[in-house]
């Protein structure tokens, strides 16, 4: 199986006095299609994990390899150039642009790979009939309820048909009613083929996901006992949990 | 495969139009200030140069060949202009047509009992005066060869108007150096020769016989072949008074109309450097709003940077949502400014002239402000760390 993302020991430490240490000694791989819960409490550095794995932030040590490309030496426009084809997010606050209709937010999306307007349209329907939104293409985020609103985000995150879509705490804004259907949609693309990464601190959200990779204090701890077969067979590394 | 981030140019405008859309009372306010700094400046060019318009309009109609020929001031005496003078410059092929004109000191009063009026003179001059200074009258006829030794006489308008003579009914006299004269003809205006609307014109005939006055003209108006000005105007000094011709002076009534177009020179750059400085309050309103809305729009960056812009995409966006801010109110104002011209023109009733350079680089001004006030917001929005745009800072 091909890794999409390598973390070969990620340490972040973020200068002040004293530093804090975010991550310490992360060590992690994510194979195609799979679909892994990172989950941890507030504070325990998956948010800046999600950062580092989504290129937003670069880590102060270590490295980190997307579908084999070392990012570390990547020049803005280049790690830019990764985000908008290899990666895809999802926010827990939707992001969404107010005064541009569904449509446009999802075709948002494929704006900095340099597609023709007229394709990124047409690909945007595609996406949001995909996530069941097919009926609401002119509607504006202003008009369309919490779920619906993550749904377009979900569209926008995997229309460019990203190698992995990360999704920062994807229900934390929704009833749980709604986040069921949303963390659904992700297993269903994820059914299809997508590789999903969710940040959650929701331990019943993670639960419910293939894979959990728990993180406590910069570092990463494999759950024992909830793993399902599957999970045995990848390759999961803990670094420093101890420390 | 190829892992650059591409943004079409097209998509560069789109994107920043989204972006001033979006907030519009805010763009329309703050395009506001770059529309007041532009319209003045439109204003103040488009209304000096329909000013300017309308005067050279009013010259081409009046003619620049007409020059006037006087014996020199300064030195201690003013030496005369010979008798002849006129007839000698009457004899230069390109003069069309040549007057002289006598300065008296002759009192004029409504009737032989009044006072004197102040600041109003009286003028010998010969028949051909109204031919060569392209004058009219409104009211009566001119002096022609038989009216020459009478007493009669023509008014400036601001003399009809100070002897209280609006028309000729009742046939008006009035009092010339003891004298009563006929009231024949009121002048109309002479834009050109305004020191000639405080004339009483009587002729040179009747000023010499009825007041003993020294033949010797005061003046010489001459109208000359347009084409030929540069060639004659040199030799009308010799041959006015061949012996003594520097103390001849030739002056052009109509420099000092042109000279008037340009005198507003001054006031027009202090006006402009006004509208300047309205333009930089403007700008840096803009540079403001954009710092405000920079900070505001975090969450929009860290989106952007996540689905792929580079720090340049970022940084042309909003240096490109200022120009265009600006370059709208560039587009009002200059709106504003043709308006305010157009209106104050036809008051005028001047010909409306708006310069399209001025349009133009009004709007290049506007746009030029913009990208200078943009250029520091934008550089913070590129600096801005993705990672804490995109979760608004919390980090």
């Amino acid at each position: 199986m091909t890794a999409v993302l390598t973390l070969e020991d990620v340490h972040r430490i973020y200068p002040g006095s004293p530093p804090v240490k975010a991550l310490v000694g992360v060590d992690l791989t994510v194979e195609a299609g799979q679909m892994v819960a990172v989950v941890g409490p507030s504070g325990s550095g998956k948010s800046t994990l999600l950062n580092i794995m989504g290129t937003l932030d670069r880590p102060t040590e270590g490295r980190l390899l997307i579908e084999g490309t070392d990012t570390s030496k990547l020049s803005d426009r280049r790690l830019s150039g990764l985000r908008s084809k290899r990666l895809g997010f999802v926010f827990q606050s939707f992001h969404l642009i107010e005064t541009l209709t569904a449509l446009d937010n999802v075709a948002t999306g494929l704006l900095y790979r340099g597609t023709s307007g007229r394709q990124r349209r047409a690909m945007a329907q595609a996406a949001l009939e995909k996530v069941g939104l097919g009926d609401r293409l002119h509607t504006r985020p202003t008009k369309l309820s919490g779920g619906q609103r993550q749904r377009v985000a979900i569209a926008r995150a995997i229309v460019a048909e990203p190698s992995l879509i990360l999704a920062d705490e994807p229900t934390g804004n929704l009833d749980t009613a709604t986040g069921d259907g949303i963390v659904a949609l992700l297993e269903q693309l994820n059914a299809d083929g997508a590789t999903i990464v969710v940040i959650t601190h929701d331990p019943d959200l993670a639960a419910r996901l293939p894979r959990q990779i728990e993180v406590r204090d910069g570092a990463i701890r494999t759950r024992a006992g909830e793993h399902r077969a599957l999970e045995n067979e990848h390759r999961t590394v803990e670094g420093g949990a101890d420390r | 495969m190829s892992d650059r981030s591409k943004l079409r140019g097209r998509d560069v405008v789109s994107t920043s139009v989204v972006g001033l859309r979006s907030r519009r009372g805010r763009t329309l306010l703050t395009a506001l200030g770059i529309a007041i700094g532009i319209a003045s400046m439109v204003a103040v060019v488009g209304i000096s140069s329909s000013s300017k318009a309308a005067l050279l309009a009013q010259l081409d109609t009046l003619g620049t060949n007409l020059l006037q020929v006087e014996a020199a001031s300064g030195g201690l005496s003013i030496e005369p202009l010979p008798i002849d003078a006129e007839p000698m410059i009457r004899r230069i092929d390109t003069v069309e047509a040549a007057s002289a004109v006598i300065d008296t000191e002759i009192e004029v009063r409504r009737n032989a009992h009044d006072d004197t009026v102040v600041g109003i003179g009286t003028l010998g001059a010969t028949p051909e005066f109204f031919e060569t200074l392209k004058a009219t009258v409104v009211v009566g006829r001119p002096l022609d060869d038989g009216l020459q030794s009478l007493p009669v006489a023509v008014l400036g308008d601001v003399a009809a108007i100070r002897l209280g003579i609006s028309d000729l009914a009742g046939g008006p006299t009035i009092s010339l150096g003891g004298q009563d004269f006929v009231v024949v003809g009121i002048l109309d205006e002479l834009p050109l020769n305004p020191d000639l609307s405080r004339k009483v014109i009587i002729g040179d005939e009747a000023a010499v016989a009825l007041f003993g006055i020294a033949p010797n003209p005061t003046s010489i108006y001459v109208r000359i072949t347009p084409e030929e000005m540069t060639d004659t105007r040199p030799l009308l000094a010799p041959t006015a008074n061949p012996a003594r011709p520097a103390k001849v002076e030739v002056s052009r009534p109509s420099d000092l109309l042109e000279a008037r177009a340009e005198v507003d020179q001054n006031l027009q750059n202090l006006l402009l450097a006004l509208g300047g400085v309205a333009l930089l309050v403007g700008g840096v309103g803009i540079a403001n709003v954009m710092v405000i809305s920079v900070l505001e729009r975090r969450g929009e960056i860290g989106l952007r940077r996540a689905l792929g812009a580079t720090r340049g995409h970022i940084r042309s966006q909003f240096v490109l949502e200022a120009a265009l801010l600006s370059g709208l109110g560039g587009v009002l104002g200059i709106l504003l400014g043709s308006a305010i011209t157009i209106i104050y023109a036809r008051r005028q009733s001047w010909v409306v002239d708006l310069p399209p350079e001025a349009l133009l680089s009004g709007i290049g001004a506007a746009v030029v402000i913009g990208m200078l006030a943009g250029f520091y917001p934008a550089a913070k929005a590129a600096r801005l760390d993705p990672a804490l745009a995109v979760s608004g800072g919390t980090g």
